[in-house]
């Protein structure tokens, strides 16, 4: 474990050179997240000066939510977001060979290799709107509040890297998989939302097969309200758990089944 | 000596679905793909003792670099097993690798955006290399390897000679036992292929490193190693020493002259003059240069040369390598039984 | 006469290709497609607890059937004229292969006009038939009426043509800022949240201040996605449907002239500098 973290450091040193180097890129990209979010809650404003309460949310509640879900989303896309390459093209050109030549864990090297710091646009939006909202919503504050609050980032942000994990291991077998990683992904915009908005099915679905709602509404909704701990918080730290083994699962299998490109 | 390599019976199938040419073969592949087994390593054993330098050779596609990727703990064999070091590498991957290094000559593994130094940072934290061991290597390869002159350079910039060295280099940090490298010469030229093949016979000299490469250029088997296996369609078809290759299958020679005056090409019968069948001597025209391959074994290098001067005016000749390909050519006209 | 039939026979070959690399890479493409919708149905579910929040039958002018209808055409036509000329020119002018195309017998962007063609001829039967059918059985389902107009369709069949040419030179122009920047990602996500914005596709214009709104609706942007899906749900008049073929075309021209002063530039600028 210490050498892992002794290794991060090396890799954060390492990437942070890299990042001199296409500066302007990398702030471009972190602009682009940032007003792609920027329209999104535009939206949502013009959407609360036509109506008080969106079935029973107020706006702040709303923003809450939201920026809630920009957490967990924008620290997996900081630490995790070479992942996407593993589906989209390190596995279909064979550049896997060299992980495992490597004496260190691959899905560790992979993961490790990369930061994406354009997710400080995600990022900025987030505590922009978590320090709008706070303010005018009166949540219960205790002691525990924020050990909790970072309980469930850790497992939130599992969530997400987990699902990027698995699917992305798929390449193992089929040589790309990106464009499945992009599908389920993308349901992640779900967990912006109270899930009550959204019919049965959909709630079933985010909840429990991909449980983007332990991300972001649940949790958030606990700590608006004090309420449900067990299933809000419990629900979180379960299914981080719960993906994340199965990542592990099947990235372990898919490293039998690489087979390698070329001859 | 004892065995650094084993491999026994090592076998390995992939399955390919073929699809056929066009717009037609696309959407018959979408309702009913057609799947087929290929046997890329058909039940190959060797072993190589520790310290050997051993050339792995085969015409593309004959399972080369799949055996490699076995051995390197890369591919699962799909039956047969490989010990390495006394080690079974698909077993405790993370362990076994820390004793071996590996170069894929079409691929690099040094950070494509930063000073070269900066890889080998990381190198030394991800095998662990301490400090102390770390600046006497880094003096050792610069000194072999000759890296000085670009270790601050961005990899993107290096030229190919120079990535290749620096690959090597990276393979070596850690002092690896056993050194794979596949096709480290590809694509260079001369002189830097005679640069990479005496830093390779220098680490193996001096460090005892047991070496496997693939190649096609026969000069790096020369140079480099007593022993070659060869394979073909994924079977090994000779196991021993380059010598041996040549008795086996005869030391082809290609001249190459270039004629005064092309028309003279039909003055030359090589065949009759040596009293040697098609298989043994031929000669074909390219414009004015007459090439004319020969078995070595049969008629020497100076006759050759003699009859053709005697025979013809020319302006300029060449002699060309023993090449691969050939010698696998000639293997299979003679059907040879091994 | 000939000389048309020359043309289409120089450029079969790319749309042909076209049409190939889709087939070969549904799968991808589906997967992808299924990614993106998703956020069709999101909104959808946003509209609906709008809707069911609000005391009014309509929102700014628009009912829940408007909604949908807005939202999916919307986005079949932001994918249908999505181009991806950008990406193609970039990725030219970085490796350097662009110089190769001046010596080429066949014009750049009509080559590469043509091969998107063919994937798009294959999106038809695989997504704009199925979501425009899907449109029309939800409004016959919520209102218990045929609402589909076939004349409001062929119009948009043409606003969508348009837009499609449109985005094309937009992107090819677009393309050769990667003589600027090393790496296109970060400003392409710009690029493409500004014009989706400016295009109407998040939010309606008319849901925009009005004179903000009408800024917009001049800009060439709204000529991409709010010009057609408008046309689509027979919002506009035969009047503004003449003005806004009009503005369409103006922007083509417009469009079509700066990829071709850009591109000679751009050939100067290779010719002295050596690509």
């Amino acid at each position: 474990m210490r050498r892992y973290l002794r290794l991060h450091r090396i890799f954060i040193a390492q990437y942070l050179k890299r990042l001199m180097e296409y500066k302007v890129d990398f702030l471009l990209g972190a602009i682009g997240l940032l007003i792609t979010q920027a329209f999104q809650i535009l939206f949502i404003g013009i959407i609360f000066s036509q109506i008080p309460t969106l079935i029973g949310y107020t706006f702040s509640q709303i923003l809450f939510i939201y920026g809630f879900s920009l957490i967990a989303k924008s620290l997996d896309h900081l630490f995790t977001d070479n992942l996407w390459m593993v589906g989209y093209r390190i596995v279909r050109k064979g550049e896997f060979d060299k992980y495992l030549t490597r004496p260190i864990n691959t899905l560790y090297h992979v993961i490790a290799e990369n930061f994406c710091v354009d997710a400080f646009g995600e990022m900025l939006t987030c505590i922009l709107l978590l320090s709008y909202s706070i303010p005018q919503l009166d949540m219960p504050f205790h002691w525990y509040t924020i050990p909790l609050a970072l309980v469930v980032v850790v497992f939130a942000t599992l969530i997400y890297a987990s699902l990027k994990i698995m699917t992305s291991a798929i390449a193992f077998w089929t040589k790309a998989s990106g464009h499945i990683t992009h599908m389920l992904y993308m349901a992640n915009d779900f967990a912006k939302y109270p899930v009550s908005i959204y019919n049965k099915a959909v709630q079933v679905i985010i909840t429990y097969v991909i449980p983007f709602a332990f991300t972001a509404y649940f949790p958030a909704s606990y700590f608006m309200t004090g309420e449900n701990p067990l299933f809000c918080i419990g629900g979180t730290v379960v299914a981080g758990t719960v993906m994340f083994a199965i990542a592990l699962f099947v990235w372990n299998r898919g490293l039998k089944a690489y087979e390698s490109a070329g001859s | 000596m004892e065995n650094m390599i084993y491999a026994e019976n090592l076998r390995k199938e992939f399955k390919k679905i073929i699809k056929e040419p066009g717009l037609k073969g696309s959407v018959k592949a979408l309702f009913k793909p057609k799947k087929e087994i290929i046997t890329a390593v058909d039940d190959i054993s060797f072993t190589v003792p520790k310290g050997e330098i051993l050339g792995f050779i085969g015409p593309n596609g004959a399972g080369k670099s799949t055996v490699i990727k076995m051995l390197t703990g890369i591919l699962m064999p799909t039956s047969g097993m490989c010990r390495i070091n006394g080690q079974i590498p698909q077993k405790d991957r993370k362990n076994y690798v820390r004793e071996i290094g590996v170069v894929f000559g079409q691929r690099t593994q040094l950070w494509w955006d930063l000073a070269l130094r900066e890889t080998y940072a990381v190198l030394k934290e991800i095998y662990q290399v301490p400090d102390e061991q770390y600046r006497k290597r880094m003096a050792f390869l610069n000194e072999v390897l000759e890296l000085d002159d670009f270790i601050t350079s961005p990899v993107r910039t290096l030229s190919l000679g120079q990535r290749m060295r620096a690959d090597i280099a990276a393979s070596l940090l850690h002092s690896p036992k056993v050194l794979f490298l596949d096709e480290p010469t590809i694509g260079l030229d001369v002189v830097v292929k005679e640069n990479i093949r005496n830093a390779i016979r220098k680490i193996n000299e001096e460090e005892g490193t047991t070496v496997i490469l693939t190649t096609h250029d026969l000069a790096d088997i020369e140079f480099l190693c007593e022993r070659i296996v060869m394979i073909d369609k994924g079977k090994k078809v000779f196991d021993g020493s380059l010598s041996g290759l040549k008795h086996n299958f005869g030391d082809v020679r290609t001249l190459e002259f270039e004629l005064v005056n092309a028309p003279d090409f039909k003055l030359l019968d090589y065949q009759r003059r040596f009293r040697l069948t098609e298989d043994e001597i031929s000669a074909e025209r390219d414009g004015v240069m007459a090439k004319v391959r020969f078995d070595t074994a049969k008629v020497s290098v100076e006759d050759v040369v003699s009859y053709t001067l005697q025979t013809v005016h020319v302006k300029d000749l060449n002699i060309k390598d023993v090449e691969i390909e050939e010698i696998i050519k000639r293997l299979y006209r003679r059907e040879v039984s091994l | 006469m000939s000389r048309i039939k020359r043309f289409f026979r120089t450029y079969k070959p790319f749309t042909r290709a076209g049409m190939q690399e889709m087939v070969a890479y549904r799968a991808n493409f589906i997967c992808h497609l299924i990614g993106e919708i998703l956020s069709a149905f999101i909104m959808y579910f946003v509209w609906k607890a709008v809707f069911l929040s609000s005391d009014s039958e309509t929102f700014m002018g628009f009912t829940m059937e408007d909604m949908v209808v807005f939202l999916f055409i919307t986005f079949l036509t932001g994918y249908m004229t999505y181009s991806d000329g950008s990406f193609a020119v970039g990725e030219e002018i970085i490796e350097g292969s662009i110089a190769m195309r001046m010596i080429r017998p066949c014009s750049f962007e009509m080559s590469f006009l043509f091969h998107e063609l063919g994937d798009r001829i294959v999106s038809v039967a695989m997504i704009f038939v199925p979501m425009v059918a899907g449109v029309e059985i939800y409004r016959y389902a919520v209102s218990g009426e045929v609402r589909f107009q076939i004349g409001c369709f062929l119009l948009y069949i043409v606003s969508l043509f348009l837009a499609y040419m449109i985005s094309f030179y937009f992107n090819v122009c677009y393309g050769f800022m990667a003589f600027f920047f090393k790496n296109l990602w970060g400003t392409t996500l710009i690029k493409e949240t500004l014009v989706s914005f400016l295009s109407g596709a998040i939010i309606p214009l008319a849901f925009l201040p009005s004179g903000l709104a009408a800024v917009l609706n001049i800009l060439p942007f709204a000529s991409l996605s709010y010009t057609p899906v408008m046309i689509y749900m027979g919002m506009y008049s035969t009047s503004q449907i003449l003005w806004s073929f009009g503005l369409q075309i103006f922007w083509l021209i417009v469009m079509f002239g700066l990829t071709k002063l850009i591109w000679r530039s751009a050939v100067k600028h290779l010719a002295i500098q050596g690509g």
